[in-house]
């Protein structure tokens, strides 16, 4: 065996090696952990966006009916304005000022909604009205998809930063992936265990 | 600084391994027994064994599996959740298509929902599932009807999810498309293999490359498989489908 063929033998080894060490001490764990939260931060924004959508059409139907609600009637419009203003985009998702700021928003809108749903109730005209009816179940089942993506978000945060502070992502953290910082975790607060009752 | 961060990752150990406990120990799930998994024992046999039957046409025909739980006890949990968590335990519908559909009965908590997998969300909607459950469902429940009511519950679902026919019929159609011939499949297969060979005795790189990407692939293999059995047992089992909270709910 020549001396060149021996070095590129040991040199082989040694990629082998490396790629093997890499791949098997959980290299991938953290851009993995990192995408799968930010996919399921997607989903909870589709689905608050979602809810946004269906408003004007239900704001116009209970408009139908019950004109003389106009103070509840544009507390929604407006709530509606300000939650689909505040938007976040994926690499703000450790800024906890802006996770607040955009959950702030979404809970006044779930409020102003409480609010024109409960004052329905007064109707009976719009109660039984199909279309309205219709509305309602899609607003009750938009409510349930925010509360699971929003479990399901809470879930992938802590998924990934517990791979960020603990053996062996703890030591990508601290060399090749120093940029990447721990998410906000979003307030388990109200929808996230139970989802908001719309009560018809 | 170093003793004391060193204590904090163990504690940060310490609340990630409870976290899981805890949402391991959460809530217990009834075993995916059958196509009508009847806990609180509600369901007359006769109804039972007709529903089985269509449930089984169903997933024969469309691939959708649709299954009827009833449950003692939402363990103090609101039925939404514990209908999606239930959904995803069970793993309803196949992987790539998420195609289930369950119909989850608590008799205690007066609570019935319909949860519908990601794939037939724009088939059997949320208003959709409203309507199945206040016409046909709650009325028969509010008289003590499970059976009866069950069972308009099961018809109307099927109903509303193989109408829309054009959307199943036209998938085997479209396999069929794009379905390769073996010949094809074999000049592809020759062919890389040669482009390796030809690779690995021109450029020593090449050979080290392909020889880490065998290792890779070994290992990777040899840690997944362990994993990779799912279910079994020979009966029926969940497809791997996941749901996020489609649906509707309503009580009694």
């Amino acid at each position: 065996m020549t001396s060149s063929s021996l070095s590129r033998l040991r040199a082989g080894l040694i990629a082998v090696l490396l790629g093997l060490t890499v791949s098997a001490c959980g290299y991938n764990t953290i851009p993995t952990a990192e995408e799968q939260a930010k996919a399921k931060w997607a989903d909870v924004q589709n689905n608050y966006q979602r809810r946004a959508d269906l408003i004007p059409n239900l704001v116009a139907t209970v408009q139908g009916f019950a004109k003389q609600e106009r103070e509840v009637l544009t507390g929604v419009v407006e709530a509606r304005a300000k939650a689909t203003q505040v938007k976040i985009d994926v690499s703000q998702l450790s800024d906890p000022e802006k996770l607040k700021q955009f959950q702030d928003a979404q809970n006044q809108l779930s409020g102003a909604l409480g609010r024109l749903l409960a004052v329905s109730e007064r109707y009976p005209e719009l109660k039984s009205n199909q279309n309205f009816l219709a509305l309602q179940s899609q607003l009750e089942g938009t409510e349930n998809r925010i509360a699971v993506a929003r479990r399901d978000y809470i879930e992938a945060v802590r998924v990934y930063n517990t791979t960020l502070k603990t053996f062996p992502g703890l030591l990508w953290a601290a060399t090749f992936f120093r940029n990447n910082k721990p998410m906000a975790e979003f307030a388990a607060n109200e929808g996230a265990q139970t989802p908001p009752q719309v009560k018809f | 600084m170093p003793r004391l961060g060193w204590q904090r990752h163990i504690a940060a150990v310490i609340v990630a391994l409870a976290c899981t406990i805890a949402a391991a120990v959460a809530l217990t799930f009834p075993p995916l027994s059958g196509r009508v998994v009847d806990q609180a024992n509600i369901i007359s046999a006769d109804v039972r064994s007709a529903i089985e039957v269509k449930l089984g046409d169903l997933e024969a025909k469309s691939g959708i599996q649709l299954v009827v739980a009833t449950v003692a006890s939402l363990e103090g949990q609101e039925i939404e959740p514990y209908a999606n968590e239930l959904f995803r335990h069970w793993q309803l519908g196949q992987k790539d298509k998420n195609n289930g559909v369950l119909l989850l009965v608590a008799p205690k908590e007066h609570r019935v929902r319909i949860e519908v997998g990601y794939g037939l969300e724009g088939t059997l909607t949320d208003a959709l599932s409203k309507v199945i459950i206040t016409n046909a469902i709650t009325p028969r429940f509010k008289d003590g009807d499970f059976s009866g009511g069950i069972s308009r519950g099961v018809d109307d679902i099927i109903t509303a999810l193989t109408t829309d026919a054009s959307e199943w019929q036209a998938r085997p159609a479209l396999r069929l498309d794009f379905q390769p011939t073996d010949k094809m499949i074999n000049l592809l297969i020759a062919f890389i293999v040669i482009a390796i060979i030809t690779g690995m005795i021109i450029s020593p790189g090449f050979r080290w490359f392909m020889l880490n990407v065998m290792i890779d692939i070994l290992l990777s293999a040899a840690t997944s498989g362990s994993s990779s059995s799912s279910g079994g047992g020979g009966g029926f089992s969940g497809g791997g489908g996941s749901s996020g909270g489609g649906g509707a709910s309503g009580s009694w």
